[in-house]
């Protein structure tokens, strides 16, 4: 075939494809790449931190090891970390889901809600709960321990299985000792809080 | 020696070693699903052992199945077609087979890093980031002697099963590379998940599909003895799939953090896409209409038009749950698993089975050794993958609706939904059998212990009554 149709056909095959490449993924992966924390303003009445996202409140450790254990047990397959807004499922409804309602700052996540981590944990399926804001919703790091090692033992319809690999066996205590791993994987699973004020938000009831 | 059978003899070694060693992937990956299932199953089975966790067992499964199974038998599909479409022998063997061999270590490593806790939870793209180069190097060494056949190519029309076969291939790479690049070195953590999802529906529509109606475009016609009811119809479906299944992917994360737009924009597609598929479907089956009665007897034909009918019911139901309306429940249960084996076994291993029954008894010269085994493979693959469809569909339904009571303990989620994951072992288990005997019988022609005869093993036909099944297929 003549070279001149060769290219033809390539460059027709390659420019229907170019299009929604650079506009769903490229334009808009350079456009949230480096977001900039956005400020408060007096108005917003927050005190302690001073823009959105705020990359010290959501601090899990010094490192990424904590959501890369999360991302190695394969996580992310049962558990979501996305809070959908009620017009795309009932996630808000679920109490805790969507962060503190006592305090009126439960709400739908955000992208800036991912800021910290390398890669956001939006998750496949949910076979397990949402973790957007576990870190509310469990606020000891025992109870989180045990989640972890007994599932069964808190709830027993719970789907999830135990991670007991990630802690030594011990004759005193609960005859679990966490390592490492498990430390820093409660580390992160800790800091999960999704529901940060987002500067110019209107809250219920403020 | 005719220039049709210079041209399979050429394409022999390569295209068995891709099938073989395809075949061989798919076996463990179907177990490997078996076992993730029953591990979801019954969530206390092994709990001390760290290698038989879901969130190991089941990206380690969908790693073998898509890269070990579905993209070599895919590349020995496109290199027998190309091949035998552009009329030019193969003329690197070796080549092929040591990038081959290469893409096999690939395919290796990207089992063994996730399975031993060295993933990254991105569904198909969780392998460590020093992995993806090696696949992205084989690949190109590979793809590297194909498209040239298909420059060498005579004046002649361009067929369309070259065309998609020509997309298949180039598509590939560049959502592979774009994937990778944006989760491993990108900095905008969001958009990294929605690549992947992106990643995911990109693969059916432009790996998955492109080849399986490659396949139909070619093989239906063949076998029936027709020309394309339409070649118009088959050339705006293939633009129409073109210029669609870059825009899907999002519907996967509705409501997701990402711009509102994004989802909108890849439900529109997915529906959209809907026509495109049905359209090629149709004008397949009815390249076929009044001759029906020849499935019945062609292993290669069955299984294509099988393949086929999944592909219009994968588009469905990649429209359908992009919508609102289904979409709220649908999303993140267990119907994500339905569909995205609906695409990896469903649609595309069926359809590539039809080309492995049809392609290997030409460049072996010899038949396939049981009609029997075939007929077992076509039925346990089929009501496996028709189990598994339907069970993650009616327990993603299940599973859904109970999480929308929310008054209702989270767990009764999983309760409920737990009889349909049951049915997923199950149809691993028949999906695993049924692969065991078509290994079986590969591995037989492999080593040059196929049938020798002149009639083709028909699936409802002993050796020696090949006529008679002819006869009343009408066929000649």
């Amino acid at each position: 075939m003549s070279s001149n149709k060769f290219w033809k056909l390539l460059s027709a095959l390659g420019a229907v494809f170019a299009l929604p490449w650079l506009f769903l993924i490229v334009i808009p992966f350079l456009k949230m790449s480096n977001a900039q924390p956005v400020p408060y303003s007096e108005e917003d009445g927050v005190e302690g931190i001073a823009a959105y996202p705020d990359k010290t409140l959501q601090r899990h450790g010094a490192s990424d090891y904590g959501r890369q254990i999360y991302a190695a047990e394969g996580c992310a397959y049962c558990h979501t970390q996305v809070v959908r807004p009620t017009y795309a499922g009932p996630d808000m409804w679920r109490p805790g889901w969507g962060g503190r309602e006592e305090d009126g700052l439960a709400r739908e996540t955000q992208p800036g809600d991912y800021a910290t981590e390398k890669v956001a944990m939006l998750g496949y399926q949910r076979i397990g709960q949402d973790l957007s804001n576990v870190g509310h919703r469990i606020t000891s790091r025992e109870l989180m321990h045990q989640h972890l090692v007994d599932p069964k033992g808190l709830d027993p319809n719970s789907g999830m299985p135990a991670y007991k690999h990630l802690y030594k066996k011990s004759s005193i205590g609960s005859g679990y000792v966490p390592t490492g791993k498990a430390e820093a994987l409660v580390d992160y699973l800790m800091s999960l809080k999704k529901d940060q004020k987002i500067p110019g938000a209107i809250v219920s009831g403020s | 020696m005719s220039e049709r059978a210079a041209i399979d003899r050429s394409a022999r070694f390569p295209v068995l070693f891709f099938f073989t060693s395809a075949a061989a992937w798919l076996l463990v990956a179907t177990l490997l699903g078996f076992f993730s299932s029953l591990k979801l199953s019954v969530p206390g089975l092994w709990d001390n052992c760290q290698f038989l966790g879901y969130g190991r067992l089941f990206p380690a499964h969908m790693n073998a199945l898509v890269y070990g199974w579905a993209m070599q038998a895919g590349l020995g599909v496109v290199l027998w077609l190309m091949a035998r479409l552009s009329r030019n022998k193969i003329e690197h063997p070796v080549a092929i087979i040591v990038a081959g061999a290469l893409w096999n270590a690939g395919v290796t490593l990207s089992v063994i890093t996730v399975w031993f806790g060295f993933g990254n939870s991105m569904p198909l793209l969780d392998f460590p980031a020093w992995v993806w180069p090696v696949l992205a190097i084989s690949y190109a060494l590979i793809v590297v002697w194909i498209v040239p056949m298909f420059r060498q190519r005579g004046e002649s029309l361009i067929y369309v099963s070259e065309m998609f076969v020509l997309g298949a291939v180039v598509w590939f790479p560049w959502i592979f590379i774009t994937a990778n690049l944006l989760i491993n070195k990108g900095s905008a953590p969001v958009m990294a998940a929605g690549t992947n999802a992106w990643f995911i529906t990109n693969l059916s529509y432009f790996w998955m599909a492109p080849i399986a109606l490659a396949i139909a475009y070619y093989i239906v016609p063949k076998i029936s003895g027709r020309a394309v009811f339409s070649y118009p119809l088959a050339q705006v479906s293939f633009w129409l799939l073109a210029g669609l299944a870059g825009w899907t992917g999002f519907a996967r994360y509705m409501g997701g953090p990402f711009p509102a737009w994004m989802s909108a924009v890849s439900s529109t597609a997915s529906i959209f896409i809907l026509l495109a598929v049905l359209v090629t479907v149709v004008n397949i089956l009815m390249t076929l209409k009044g001759a029906t009665k020849i499935w019945e007897f062609s292993p290669s034909l069955r299984f294509t038009v099988f393949g086929m009918l999944m592909l219009a019911a994968y588009a469905l139901l990649s429209a359908v749950s992009s919508t609102y309306y289904f979409g709220k429940n649908l999303q993140f249960s267990h119907f994500v698993v339905g569909l995205d084996t609906l695409a990896f076994y469903g649609f595309f291993s069926m359809t590539v089975f039809g080309a492995i029954y049809f392609i290997v008894p030409r460049i072996t010269g010899s038949e396939w050794p049981s009609g029997k085994r075939i007929r077992t493979h076509f039925w346990f693959s089929a009501y496996g993958i028709i189990t598994l469809v339907v069970c993650m569909l009616v327990g993603g339904i299940a599973q859904g609706g109970s999480l929308a009571q929310w008054d209702q303990a989270f767990s009764t989620s999983f309760v409920t939904s737990s009889a349909y994951v049951a049915g997923r072992c199950i149809a691993w288990a028949l999906i695993s059998f049924s692969n065991l005997m078509f290994l079986y019988q590969l591995a037989l022609m492999f080593i040059g212990k196929g049938r020798k005869s002149s009639g083709p093993t028909l699936i409802h036909a002993e050796p020696g009554k090949v006529e008679s099944a002819k006869a009343a297929a009408g066929i000649n």
